[in-house]
């Protein structure tokens, strides 16, 4: 009431104060409401403060306990785990294994001579100098040995030396050793892949994983291949053996199964150890099969009759001349058993005459043929999971001369897995599916596969295939209940810019079986030497194909092929059947 | 007076609520501890149980397989001729003895109408008779 009345008196002369405490209060304001906002401003403030103070401890009560968690993870060096890799029946191809590290901190040191006489008792290998050269040093950290065994790291710890210490480093291991290398390659020191599968791994974000730091744990998934360990095996030791017997420079092979594309096994001989990765610098062993281009010989028949049977002009009743030699320009062609007649397209392809596959390819034109071999893939680089690839060597020019010796495989160097590639299609119903190292289902394969010729064209290849292992060039490969078929070729290696008349490459196509086909095999052996049992020759027949023979009775078991007894010949099952569907 | 009661009750609540925030926090510090421990177990046995896989893997390795084979077991490699198929078994021979028949010797007895048994004891109801001893045709048997 005081207030009040105060107020009331003040009011004709309000002065700067009473300004001020207008804007506050209002002007009319008694004591009490100002003592009361007062109060409440107290309160509020110290209610936030309790509150901050109250959230606070929550948060130090919920969130995890930083130093417990990152306790175990000491003593676990870079990030550079990978995944592992199995072959397509889960058998391990290359895992991760932890082995510690040696290191030393020199200036923790006590006493470095007396650490450089332990150490290099345990360790014997170890150069005694440069040890204690590097413990000598004022450094703060030097490794002193990578892999160490768990032996060697007890007795090391035992010694409890100050200032030396261990790191667990991931080590990449190759439990198979040389059978698979081609297909997984290596890993340098570090862990990063630099060829194979592995390198392709760390193309499709691992390597990004590493650069981040976040591949610790072992928990990535496997990766796991299309490659059978089981078959590779079986066609890596029949290789090995070929590789001997016939002395050969190198040797190769692959298992492909025609309706997915799907490798199940490569093998390139002479190959190497991915734990032991300098081996592979040398030249002499690298991939054949991807990064080799070679002229396949006779095999590319297998493209010229199929492009003719596939274009309706050709039948299986056509003959062609094959009286020889073939006159071209300068030229001449021969065949390698000249038959001097009329020969029907299944004779021309059994015999394997080359003067009747150049009269196919030109009945259908150069462009035509340039075309289908376009379409098969065997003119462009083939790309497949592996880092390494060759592109073909396609001539620059292509007359009327190429399209003659490309006909029979000269001329044109493709890499072996694209031919192949390109067989499989003239087998599997005419459907192009480019191969894979990776497993893949019959509806993936389906959705990438393209048609290149007609399913009755196909049939009709089988069936040339077949009646060749039956009486033609490839009859040391037959198996009985396998119902092999197969083309054969020989191909004269170009050495200084000239065919050589004394080294050859062979080579062998086989599909099993040939009425229903599953899996298509090539062998190639680089310059096999004549052998007595050979009986002076060395043309595919010779070698490659009972080497292919030798291969399809161990891997078809494995493939999970019934032998059936009893089959009739080629010309009653597949000749049949092929006519009634046309 | 109520109100002081009320105040009371509600110290009292904060110190057993507080307790009890301790004690969770104390057991799951514990918790993490061991949790802490137990993954560094985890991670040791991936580790070792990866070590082992390798070391399995070259054991298995089919070749080292196949030369320890090669050297101490007289096992070939099949041919494809040693496969047969189901269906190319012939059929099964007629049997000399019902099958489940309470008194298989007496049956065969009864059927061959042979030499007296000179058994002591029945084995078992489903095992043939031991004719071959009795009935004289040892030879073929053997």
């Amino acid at each position: 009431m005081i207030a009040f009345v105060r107020n009331a008196m003040k009011r004709p002369l309000p002065s700067w104060r009473e300004i001020a405490r207008g804007l506050f209060y209002g002007v009319a304001t008694d004591r009490t409401a100002k003592a009361r906002a007062r109060v409440g401003l107290a309160i509020l403030f110290f209610t936030v403060t309790y509150c901050v103070i109250a959230l606070r401890l929550v948060m130090f009560a919920a969130l995890p306990d930083n130093r417990i968690a990152h306790r175990g993870g000491s003593g676990d060096a870079m990030a550079t785990a990978r995944p592992d890799i199995l072959d397509r029946n889960g058998e391990v191809l290359a895992t991760d294994v932890r082995v510690p590290s040696l290191f030393a901190e020199p200036r923790r040191l006590i006493d470095a001579d007396e650490a450089v006489e332990l150490l290099t008792a345990d360790l014997p290998d170890l150069d005694a100098p440069e040890l204690r050269e590097r413990l000598g040093s004022r450094r703060g950290f030097v490794w002193l040995k990578r892999d160490l065994t768990a032996e060697q790291q007890r007795q090391i710890y035992r010694q409890g030396l100050p200032g030396i210490g261990f790191l667990n480093e991931n080590k990449r291991v190759y439990p198979n050793g040389p059978e698979v290398s081609h297909v997984i390659g290596h890993v340098n020191i570090d862990n990063q892949g630099i060829a194979g599968m592995e390198k392709w791994l760390d193309g499709n974000g691992l390597a990004a994983l590493h650069m981040a730091g976040l591949a610790t744990d072992r928990l990535q998934t496997p990766v796991q291949l299309a490659v059978d360990l089981r078959v590779q095996h079986a066609l890596h030791d029949e290789l090995a053996a070929s590789h001997v017997k016939y002395k050969t420079l190198a040797a190769a092979g692959v298992v492909l199964d025609v309706r997915t594309g799907e490798i199940v096994a490569m093998v390139s001989e002479p190959d190497y150890d991915p734990n032991n990765p300098h081996q592979a610098l040398d030249p002499t062993r690298i991939n054949r099969l991807t990064t080799g281009v070679f002229e396949m010989g006779s095999t590319f028949k297998a493209f010229t009759f199929a492009m003719a049977l596939d274009s309706g002009k050709v039948t299986l009743k056509s003959s062609f001349d094959a009286h020889g030699p073939m006159q071209v320009g300068r030229f001449q062609i021969h065949d390698f058993e000249p038959e001097n007649r009329m020969l029907s397209v299944p004779e021309c392809f059994t015999l394997s005459s080359n003067i009747c596959a150049a009269r196919t390819a030109l009945s259908m034109g150069v462009e035509a043929h340039k075309a289908f071999l376009k379409k098969l893939g065997q003119l462009d680089r083939l790309r497949t999971e592996l880092p390494e690839s060759a592109e073909p060597i396609v001539p620059r020019h292509w007359g009327e001369l190429n399209t003659i010796t490309i006909a029979f495989g000269h001329g044109l160097s493709v890499a072996p897995l694209q031919a192949v590639m390109g067989v499989a299609a003239l087998m599997n119903g005419g459907l192009l599916i480019p191969p894979t190292f990776l497993k893949r289902t019959q509806a993936e394969a389906d959705a990438l596969a393209t048609r290149v010729i007609k399913p009755e064209t196909s049939e009709m290849m089988r069936y040339l295939m077949r009646l060749n292992v039956e009486k033609g060039t490839a009859r040391r490969a037959e198996i009985p209940g396998y119902y092999i078929g197969g083309k054969t070729g020989t191909a004269d290696k170009v050495v200084n810019g000239h065919y050589s008349k004394n080294s050859v490459l062979t080579d062998f196509m086989a599909v099993i079986p040939a009425d229903k086909p599953r899996y298509l095999l090539l062998i190639m052996l680089d310059d096999p030497k004549v052998l007595p049992e050979t009986h002076g020759f060395k043309t595919s027949g010779w070698n490659a194909v009972p080497v292919g023979g030798a291969v399809v009775a161990r891997i078809a078991p494995l493939l999970g092929i019934e032998p059936r007894m009893d089959l009739p010949s080629a010309d009653h099952l597949m000749l049949v059947s092929a006519r009634e569907s046309r | 007076m109520i109100l002081r009661i009320l105040n009371l009750i509600v110290v009292g609540v904060l110190i057993l609520a507080a307790a009890y925030v301790y004690r969770i926090k104390f057991d799951s510090t514990v918790q993490a501890e061991r949790l802490a421990k137990i993954r560094g177990e985890i991670r040791r046995e991936r580790d070792a149980i990866a070590g082992l896989r390798a070391k399995w893997g070259e054991l298995d390795n089919p070749a080292r397989i196949e030369a320890l084979a090669k050297r101490f077991l007289p096992l070939k490699p099949i041919e494809s001729t040693q496969y047969s198929s189901l269906d190319q078994l012939p059929e099964r021979p007629p049997e000399l003895v019902q099958p489940g028949s309470q008194d298989p010797i007496g049956a065969f007895l009864e059927d061959s109408e042979a030499s007296p048994a000179a058994t002591g004891s029945v084995v078992g109801a489903e095992r043939p008779p031991a004719r071959t001893n009795t009935s004289g045709g040892a030879g073929a048997s053997r």
